[in-house]
């Protein structure tokens, strides 16, 4: 028996549509969105929300000015290995076309 | 069934309201250290110069639309998989087709190649991950060793081996993402916190240790510690569904692409989004994304049939390549970073490769 799932989201998106084309048994009865709990339910997750809203809070953080320093001299370091930016010598470059070679 | 354990005082609403409080304050942590842009950084940053990137070569032989490839550690062959069930593992040089199986389930969403190039793993709509050991032999069925490792309760979207062949990443449609061990299919770890689908994940890179992100339909993107299950960060600036997430090399942030037609990058260290890669032109969405070797480039293909280049420091765009005929679903930098390789909707799979002039040209000149 094949049970469609109810999708509140954009139909057009392609993985959308593989549910309800699949030929496959779907016996999951999961939703995109979580359905209404009882009040037990409820708190159990506010105090999740709680606690995992605390331990982000308590992170350590740095100054984006630092991390983005840190961001660009990664970046330098290794550009020149960068084959997708600095290119590849063309005696290296397995992939090569033969044709000859236009000096820059 | 009593009220579980309710301390003095505490309430849902109060519950709600610390958690607002929470919020609040996260926030404004975040900003204080909001000190600078990233572009503005970047300004002093060498500009590149026009890019001249090709397709090198064009892979056809899958029926149907090809919706996820990963390259093996040999920088030489890749496993791609489509619509149609097919998963084939290619040698990139050459564009043979090594090794092909038929999964017994339509739309295999998830396929990975093992860290030792001797196996894959892959799933889809069966809800599961099975891993296929390769044979040398090419007449061997390899349908005959399956071994199924992963179990959700919905499609499989995503899976990732681990540093080694023995476990196993996966994100479901289930909202769950897991580790597993694979000989013995044992559940290892879960993690729950996404509300919605998750669609993507990507390991750390290894040196910075046992982390992991996720994204997917709820627009947040998770970083996880695998070892506890503990969710340790979670960024919400998305506009709609995430669908790729990836590391910078460095390990100290990651790119996402999503349906609101931005891809974004966040750092993990200053806690927040640093830039977003969008122009008011690009209106469709972003299916996948990756880093070049360095973290300079980004590489990002979309569902208007191109792949967009960003520069990741300037924030700009530095080129658009055309050659697909639909929407580009995967898009992979090679392991040695000198090519890259993207998959579509139009069944086939294109290697790229190519570079900047006018980096060439400054190199040279300050030898």
């Amino acid at each position: 028996m094949i049970i469609t799932q109810i999708h509140q989201l954009d139909m057009a998106k392609g993985r959308r549509q593989v549910s309800q084309m699949s030929e496959f048994p779907l016996f999951s009865g999961s939703f995109n969105r979580w359905p209404k709990m009882s009040t037990n339910n409820n708190i159990a997750q506010a105090r999740k929300l709680v606690e995992q809203l605390r331990i982000e809070a308590g992170i350590e953080r740095i100054k984006v000015s630092k991390a983005a320093a840190d961001l660009m001299s990664y970046c330098e370091q290794h550009a020149r290995s960068d084959a997708l930016l600095v290119g590849v010598p063309t005696s290296e470059n397995p992939f090569k076309d033969k044709k000859p070679c236009i000096l820059l | 069934m009593a009220c579980q354990g309710l301390s003095k005082g505490e309430t849902v609403s109060s519950l709600r309201a610390e958690s607002e409080n929470l919020k609040a304050k996260l926030e404004e942590e975040r900003s204080k250290l909001h000190d600078v842009e990233l572009h503005q950084v970047a300004e002093k940053v060498e500009a590149l110069g026009q890019f001249v990137m090709k397709t090198r070569r064009t892979l056809k032989g899958h029926g149907n639309k090809v919706l996820c490839m990963d390259w093996c550690r040999d920088k030489r062959r890749i496993v791609s998989s489509s619509q149609d069930g097919k998963v084939i593992v290619w040698d990139a040089y050459t564009t043979n087709k090594e090794h092909a199986v038929t999964m017994p389930c339509t739309w295999v969403m998830a396929c990975a190649y093992a860290p030792s190039g001797c196996a894959i793993a892959c799933g889809g709509l069966d809800n599961k991950c099975s891993v296929y050991p390769l044979s040398l032999d090419k007449n061997e069925n390899l349908s005959a060793k399956k071994k199924s490792v992963a179990m959700h309760t919905n499609y499989l979207s995503s899976c990732s081996f681990t540093n080694s062949d023995m476990q196993l990443l996966t994100s479901s449609g289930d909202g769950t993402c897991a580790l597993w061990d694979v000989e013995s299919g044992q559940l290892l770890q879960s993690f729950h916190g996404h509300s919605a689908d998750v669609l993507s994940l990507n390991l750390a890179p290894s040196e910075t240790g046992n982390t992991f992100v996720s994204g997917g339909c709820d627009k947040k993107a998770n970083v996880w510690d695998m070892r506890s299950g503990q969710n340790i960060q979670s960024f919400e600036t998305h506009e709609s569904d995430i669908n790729c997430v990836r590391y910078y090399p460095s390990g100290d942030a990651f790119a996402t692409g999503s349906d609101d037609a931005t891809c974004r990058l966040y750092d993990l260290r200053a806690d927040r989004e640093v830039a977003i890669y969008s122009k008011e032109s690009i209106i469709f969405g972003a299916s996948s994304v990756d880093f070049s070797l360095s973290g300079r480039l980004l590489f990002a293909g979309y569902n208007d049939y191109t792949i967009n280049v960003w520069d990741v420091l300037k924030g700009t765009r530095v080129a658009i390549l055309f050659g697909h005929e639909n929407r580009v679903s995967t898009v992979r930098v090679s392991p040695d970073g000198t090519a890259f390789c993207s998959g579509s909707w139009d069944n086939t799979l294109r290697r790229w490769a190519g570079y900047s002039f006018r980096f060439v040209y400054c190199c040279i000149w300050t030898l």
